[in-house]
Order: C-alpha cells, then structure tokens, then sequence
C-alpha cells in the first residue's frame, strides 16, 4: 500500500503567546528567534496514521512539503517516524501560494511521484488553518475525498474510515485511491526510534523547483489567487479566573459541572 | 596428636583429608565456573582500563572495610559488626590455611611451635574469634530482635523460611567454628603442658583443663574428634558459600575492582554500528537478560540483600513500587532461571533464542514499566551500596529499550521527548516559558556569532533560559560574573539542550545528535572552558561529552564563585539575617562530589545562618526532578517527593531552602505553592544570594 502524506512546515504553536508578532504592513507574521519551526500538529498525525496503515500492510510512504529549504527538516521528522521517501518542493514561484496554488503545485509533485493508494493530509494548518488543500488537493487528482478521520483501515481493497462528526463519529468507505485529511483524534504521534532518527539523519531529501514537477507558471501566478488577505491582526487575548467552590469536592464539582454545560 | 597423621578404619588421615577436600573443592569450583560462565551471556565491555589503580583501590576499600562502614550511624552500627567478621575471618582464612592446610595437609610449617610468630598469630585469632562471636550476637539480634526496615521483604512464607534456615545454620555455624577453636587449641594447650597468658582466652582454657585431670587420651581423642568436626564444616561452607548470596567477598570484591571510574553512574554510548546492523539482530538497550554487559550481571551476584538502596531510594520512600534492591534480586533470579538453557543454547545457530522454560520478559515480568520509569537517577542507592551495584545504568538500560524500540513511555515522558526532537528542548507547553536567548537583550553580555572565539562561555541551560524563575537566576549568574571580571561569551538563542532529559530517558540516539551538535559549536567558538549553573548539563558535559569527543573544561559556578571569594574577588557584604539550608543537588553532590563550596559560599554570606537537614550531603534527598522526572509523571497515588523533601525542609525550622540546580528550584517552588507555605518559606539559588549580597548599598 503505497501513501502519499503533504505536510507543512508552521511557526511553533507553542510560542507563548506575547512572543507572537506581525507585521501589518506585509501582513506577515515575523518568526521570532530561536524557535524552529516544526511540522504542522494535524500533518504529523497524518504520518502516523501512513505509519500505522504501513504497520499493518507494508508499502511505502512518501511524504512531500511545500515551502522553504528548511522544510528539509519536516520531511526528515516524518521520516524518522517511519515514512521511506521524501520531497521539498521550494520555487520562489510557491511563495505566499494561497490554498488553490499550494494544491496546485502538491498536485504536479503527487503525479510525478505517481503509483499511489492514498493520500494523507492534516485536517488543517496549525498556522492558517484554512482547512481547504486536501479537498481541492482530491478535485485536481480527481479522486474521492474524506475528511476529518480518526480512524483509517484497509479493508478488501477499500478504506474504511471512521469521521469524527461533533456529536460522535461515522464509518464509511472509499476506494483507493483516495484522499483523507486526519483529525487530531487519531492520538499522539509516535516519538521517532533509535533507527528512524538515524535514517533520517542520513537522508538526502531531493528539493524539487517548478520545473522539475513541470507546474505551469499560470496557477502559480498571484493575480490568479483566489484568496487575498486584506488585513492581519493579533487576536486580544482576555483571561478571567474564577475558582468553583462547594462545601465538598463533590459539590465544587457539580458546581463546575454547571458553569461549563452553561459556557457550552 | 595430629588427626591426619592418625588412621581410621584402616584408612590413613590425609587420604580422608584430601578426598573431603577435594569433593568440597570440587563442588566450590564447579559452581563458581558455573556462575563465571552465566556472566559470559552478557556482552562485552571494557573494565580492564586502569588495571594497577582498580586493584589498589578494591584492596584499599576491602581491608579498610569503608564499602561496610561508610554508612555507619548511630541508627545503624552494623558495619562496624561487618568490618570485625571481615577481619576476624581474614586472620582465620590465613591461620586455617597456616595451620590446617599447610601444617597437617602437607606437613610444611611456616613457623616452629611456640615461636614468638606463632604467639602472636595464635592471640590475634584467639581475639579474633571473640570478635566475631560477638559480631555474630549483633547480626542476629538486628535480624530476629531489632528488625530493621532495610532487613524486611515481601517474601512468600516458604522462601522467607528458607530464607531463615539458611541464616540461623549460618550463625550457628561461624559461633561453632569459634567454639571449636577455642576448644582445639585449650586441649592443644593442655595436652602440651603449656601454660601462657597469651593467647589469652586459650591460655585460659587451657590452665582450666589441666587443672580438670582429665587424661591426655580423653583429650587426644576429643581434640581430634572436634578437628575433624571443625574441618567438616569448614567445608560445609565451602560447599554452602557459591550457592548463597554469601559469595558475596567474592563477587563484591570484583564488583569493587570493576567499579566504573568518573562520574558516579557511567553511560555507555550505543554505537551506531547497531543501527547498521539487519533488523532485529541487535537490541537497543536491553530487552533480554543477555543484553547487559558482564559486568551489568556481575553486580546481581555482588548483592549481599543489605537493603540499604531500598531504604534510601526516594521513589521507594514516597510510596512507589520501585525498588532498588528488588530489580537486582530480581534480575539476578530471571538469569538463575534462564542462565542455564541461555548457556545450552549458546553457540547454536540462533543464540537468541528464548527459553523454552521460560515464559517471562523481561520488562513486564521481571522488572516492571512503572517502576523503570519512577527512577529519578539520585543515585542514593548506589552512594549506600557497598557493593558498588550500578542500578541507574540497568535503569536507563531498559528505558532506552522501551523508547528506542518498543516506542513505549509515559504520555508526559513521551511529550517531552517529542519536545527535545523537535525543538531542543523540554520545556515546550509550559506557562511563563521565555524564548530562547531573549533574557540577554538591554545586557552588556557577549552573544557569540558565526566567526566569534572566545575562550570562556557561560552556558545557561534550558532551564535558566527559558522558565520565567529560573532567568532570575540567570540574570543574577551574569552579574556575578562580571563583577568578579570574568571574560565570557552566551550562545543566546543559538544555544540548545545539553542532552541530558533525553538521556537519562532513554532516548539516546537524540542525546547523541545533540551531543555531536554542541561539541561542534564549542569547537567552532574556539570554547576552551564551560562554565554552567545546571548540575545536570555539568555533569553531562564534564563526563558524558568526552565520549563524543568533547573535552571542555566545565566548571559549576557553585566552584568557582567559592574560588573568587577564597580569593576576595568577590565581596559579600549584604547582611542575609536569614536561616536557611542547602539541598544538595544529587548531580553536584553525589554525582561529582561538590558538597563544600556550596556551603562555603553560603558561610561567607553575612548573617546567613545555615543549618543542616538531617538527610544532606551523601545522604542528600532528591528533590524529585533528576532523571526526566521533572517533566514525567510521577506514579499516580504517591506522594511527590518533592513534598516529602519540602516537610523535610520545613521541620528544620528555616526560612530559606537554597540550592544550586535549576531543577531542584522548579521543584521546591512548586512544593512550596502546593503546600501553602509560599509566607514562610522561600526557595532561592545560591547565586541569587550571592548576587544580592554584593549589591552596594
């Protein structure tokens, strides 16, 4: 079972919040120093799930990433977890690409890799979170699409995938290949053994430009994005502290059981 | 009157002797071969460096007996009954060997009867015997009347009486041998019309049964009737010793002389020609008995049970199911168990292979995940060991088997672990937490940058970088330094984790990276001396790093501000007026032996009044946070042991719980906020105060 995973390289979520500044005028966040960033949150869920699926049934995992040189070293994390091959797909022509661009450009590398079963995406980015590459990702392959899955099985050439929904989950099959994205449910990703770190560490991860995956200049080209960002703020952060009490820690709990099905 | 010169049965004396002599022998040797060949399971590694020093210090700490009596105390005098048994049974090793082997089995005397040697000799056993009989007294009463914790085990009720017999026959059996003594040499004295005051308890004896009448054939017959009784069980505990943890002189003195040398818990690195080798042929830590080196498994048969690891390890203290002692007991029945079919089975196409007989694994069965990772690394239990066991390398063995290849942990452990990959760090997710170099903005300091040298670096460490109370220490850290005109360089944000959470975590491969990294860039800056705060990232560097290639000058800056102010470049003028303690951090302390400048620091301060808690130094206790533990769960349902040594604290009576470690104070601060004790108590770091004291007024 051969899988595909995209992953993206994110400013480090756990910056603490007043470390975090923009830049109006560019609209850009600024990263600031001495944080590396990491591979997106739902993305590396989205290795382990190709981990786990390899697990079971062998094959080869692929994972691409489109951005910097450093995302060199996302595609070596994901490798250390497990995965055999991986790509960066750095242009400066995929620069600031907006969610049909970055589909674009994964789409082109996804064929040239070719020979696939199933694609693997995060639900969402942990930086923009727009949550939109996978399906159109699925549109340009033409191939079905699933989303938010925290439970993935091959079974009798299907897949069948279990869907988190907000009050419990579905089951439901597709065939390969196909396109999930993966949702945080599918639990913690494995730390990377002794054997996966040394792998990694010795991989050379090929960098692959516009012209090696032949991507056209047009959907590439800014005037034709369809997102534009017109402005960029930081969200005002306000924090109320209020302790629950009761008489017993069995009281203050349904006292704190209360307040939070109201809050809900 | 000699019993070998005699004939018995038509057999002639010395055949008897020599047939016994050689059974017991034989059986001796066939078990102890038996037991040197279990060792040869393991693998290989070097402990022959050093060969002249190793055996000058295992002859220095037996026959000074310090492995039994560096614990003694007033709570616990059995070493001092340890130190007269090792002694007295030395003087009668060689008289047995003198007077027994060499006089009656070959007929040789090394000195003429009634030369002044021979009195001499003769009173030191005479002494000797009252010694130990008196040693033997004080070991049972402790076991059968005082019943220390130490002594107890959760035992079933049969092992627990064998357990008994075999102690009760072996005191029954070193008194025998005294009595015997005494009485084969009264009769001898006697015989001989010999009247002395020296020996004195034989000469007593002697003038007693000579006084008696009884007939010199009465007393050649008893006396050779007791010297072949006397030999019997002699040789009884030749036969007895190999099968019993009183193989102990033996095997305890080559755990001495193979002790590691540095630091007080050595590390291998795991080379990383194992990643290169086929799948499954190599095992990453230990996952099996026979993945622990030979001298790993020697330590097993050095145990003499004292107990003394079990009743001073923190984990096992505060509720915990880890015990030192039981891991080793336990290993050491897991490789009685599968040693045998593990040696049949060697040399076969597969030596891998598990035993038929048994069904156990190892990490599960023998030594459980819970315990292997309640361990905090304190080492309090290897400092009280007089057997030199090294129980945090078997430790950090198997972890480094769950997490390289099983990919088994706690959640926290593993959070923090995929915080040291990914980010360098293991303080991610925490509240308050700084980014990387930013205390050193609006400082006058030396951030070192790509083509810079500088001779000295101030290695903060993660901690003192990135969590809100621990820059305080930082930031008064630089103070000192430049006050004291010391010329040093910061990485800043360019500086990572030493390595050391991954490590004693078991994730070794990461610590390795990072270990290759940092050396790198100390070489790259020229860096000649390191200068930390953090004992942990001290110790690493000073001990762990020179395996990499690594060889800094690291200083703890406990070390050298008590250079400065035995120098007075430093004054301290500030009045403390405050009582405080030392906690000694178990990376200074007892891992590299830094208890007084601390304290000298402290004493230097005005009006700082220092008082000692009742487990310090040596004894110290963990604040909790050695070991990876800072960030992994502590085993739910037991007491933090941070609380424990917080009560601990504040039944001293002091103000102020001052340490010199990163840890420790994350630790205490929140002990201290848990307990409600944030008004009357304050955790500081030495440099803090050091820094306010040398403030102008």
């Amino acid at each position: 079972m051969n899988t595909i995973v995209c992953v993206k390289q994110v400013l480090d979520p756990e910056i603490p919040p007043a470390k975090f500044k923009i830049d109006p005028g560019t609209k850009q966040v600024i990263p600031p120093p001495g944080v590396p960033p990491v591979i997106s949150v739902f993305d590396e869920r989205a290795v382990e799930a190709a981990c786990r699926l390899k697990d079971k049934h062998k094959g080869k995992i692929t994972v691409i990433s489109m951005g910097s040189a450093k995302a060199v070293d996302v595609i070596k994390h994901a490798i250390s977890m497990g995965a055999d091959d991986g790509y960066v797909l750095q242009d400066p022509a995929f620069e600031n690409l907006d969610s049909f661009g970055t589909a674009y450009v994964l789409g082109k590398a996804i064929q040239k890799i070719g020979n696939y079963d199933l694609i693997l995406c995060g639900r969402y980015s942990a930086d923009w979170g727009a949550g939109q590459v996978g399906s159109i990702l699925a549109e340009i392959l033409s191939i079905p699409v699933v989303t938010f899955a925290c439970d993935i099985q091959a079974v009798n050439k299907n897949l069948r995938i279990k869907r988190i929904m907000k009050d419990g989950y579905e089951v439901v099959e597709a065939p390969m290949p196909s396109l999930i994205t993966v949702s945080g449910e599918i639990g913690l990703p494995r730390l990377p053994g002794g054997m996966g770190l040394m792998l990694a560490r010795k991989k050379q991860i090929p960098i692959w430009k516009a012209q090696d995956i032949g991507a056209d200049p047009s959907p590439l080209d800014k005037a034709n994005a369809h997102i534009e960002v017109t402005s960029l703020s930081l969200p005002t952060r306000k924090t109320e502290c209020e302790f629950v009490t009761g008489n017993t820690p069995g009281e203050a709990a349904v006292n704190l059981a209360q307040k939070l099905v109201r809050l809900m | 009157m000699s019993p070998v010169s005699a004939t018995y049965w038509g057999i002639p004396g010395y055949v008897i002797f020599w047939a016994l002599f050689a059974i017991a022998f034989g059986i001796f040797i066939r078990r102890v071969y038996f037991l040197i060949r279990l060792l040869g399971l393991g693998k290989p590694e070097n402990r022959f460096d050093q060969l002249r020093q190793r055996i000058i210090d295992m002859l220095a700490i037996n026959l000074s007996q310090w492995c039994s009596l560096k614990t003694v105390s007033f709570k616990d005098l059995s070493g001092i009954g340890h130190a007269l048994m090792f002694w007295g049974f030395g003087v009668f090793l060689i008289g047995y060997v003198l007077f027994m082997g060499l006089r009656e089995g070959f007929g040789i005397s090394v000195s003429s009867a009634g030369s002044l040697f021979e009195k001499i000799y003769l009173s030191l056993m005479d002494l000797s015997a009252l010694l130990i009989i008196l040693a033997v007294i004080q070991a049972a009463i402790k076991r059968y009347v005082t019943k220390p914790e130490r002594l107890e085990r959760k035992e079933d009720p049969k092992e627990a009486l064998i357990e008994n017999i075999k102690m009760i026959s072996l005191f029954t059996t070193m008194i025998l041998l005294m009595l015997f003594y005494y009485w084969m040499e009264g009769i001898r004295y006697a015989f001989n019309n010999i009247t002395t005051s020296w020996p004195p308890i034989t000469g007593a004896l002697a003038s007693f049964l000579a006084g008696s009448g009884i007939s010199q054939e009465s007393l050649s017959a008893t006396y050779k009737t007791i010297w072949w009784l006397n030999y019997l069980l002699l040789l009884g505990a030749v036969v007895y010793t190999p099968h019993s943890k009183h193989l102990h002189p033996l095997f305890s003195s080559a755990n001495i002389l193979f002790k590691p040398f540095g630091s007080k818990v050595v590390l291998e690195p795991i080379p990383l020609e194992a990643l290169e080798a086929p799948e499954g042929s190599v095992t990453l830590g230990v996952s099996k008995i026979q993945d622990f080196s030979w001298k790993q498994l020697l330590d097993l048969y050095a145990c003499t049970w004292c107990g003394r690891c079990h009743v001073n390890c923190p984990a096992q203290l505060t509720g915990k199911t880890l015990s030192p002692r039981e891991i080793i007991l336990n290993l050491k029945e897991h490789l009685m168990e599968a040693g045998p079919e593990l040696l049949a089975n060697k040399g076969t196409s597969s030596p891998e292979v598990q035993p038929k007989t048994m069904s156990k694994t190892m990490i599960g069965d023998v030594v459980a995940e819970e315990e292997i990772w309640a361990c905090t690394t304190c080492a309090a239990c290897q400092e009280v060991c007089p057997s030199n066991i090294e129980h945090i390398r078997k430790v950090i063995e198997l972890r480094r088997n769950l997490v390289l290849e099983q990919s088994k942990m706690p959640e926290s452990a593993q959070l923090m672990l995929r915080n040291m990959q990914q980010r360098g760090h293991p303080w991610a997710g925490v509240q308050s937490m700084r980014l990387r170099g930013d205390w050193t903005s609006d400082l006058d300091i030396k951030v070192l940058t790509d083509g810079d040298s500088v001779n000295t670096l101030f290695w903060v460490g993660c901690t003192g970088a990135l969590v809100e109370r621990n820059v305080k220490a930082t930031l008064a850290m630089t103070k000192v330094l430049k006050a004291s005109g010391v010329d040093f360089g910061v990485l800043g944000d360019a500086e990572t984790c030493c390595g050391d959470p991954a490590r004693r975590a078991g994730y070794e491969f990461q610590f390795q990276m990072m270990a290759e990294q940092n050396i790198e860039m100390f070489k790259s800056f020229n860096i000649k001396e390191i200068i930390t705060t953090c004992p942990h990232c001290f110790n690493t560097m000073k001990h762990e790093y020179p395996k990499f290639g690594g060889d800094f000058k690291v200083v703890h800056y406990t070390e050298l501000i008590a250079d400065f102010v035995r120098q007075g470049k430093l004054n301290l003028t500030q009045a403390l007026n405050a009582k405080l303690t030392y906690h000694d951090p178990c990376y200074l302390g007892r891992y590299n032996g830094i208890y007084h400048d601390p304290r000298q620091i402290l004493e230097a301060i005005p009006k700082a009044k220092l008082e000692e808690m009742e487990r310090s130094k040596e004894q110290g206790f963990c604040c909790g946070g050695g070991g990876g533990l800072m960030w992994i769960e502590e085993q739910p349902g037991t007491t933090k042991i941070s609380h424990m040594r917080i009560e601990e604290v504040h039944k001293s009576g002091v103000e102020m719980v001052v340490s010199a470690c990163p840890y420790c104070l994350q630790m205490f601060e929140d002990a201290i906020d848990h307990k409600g004790m944030k008004e009357s108590l304050k955790a500081r770091d030495i440099v803090e105060l050091v820094e306010e004291s040398m403030k102008k007024s």
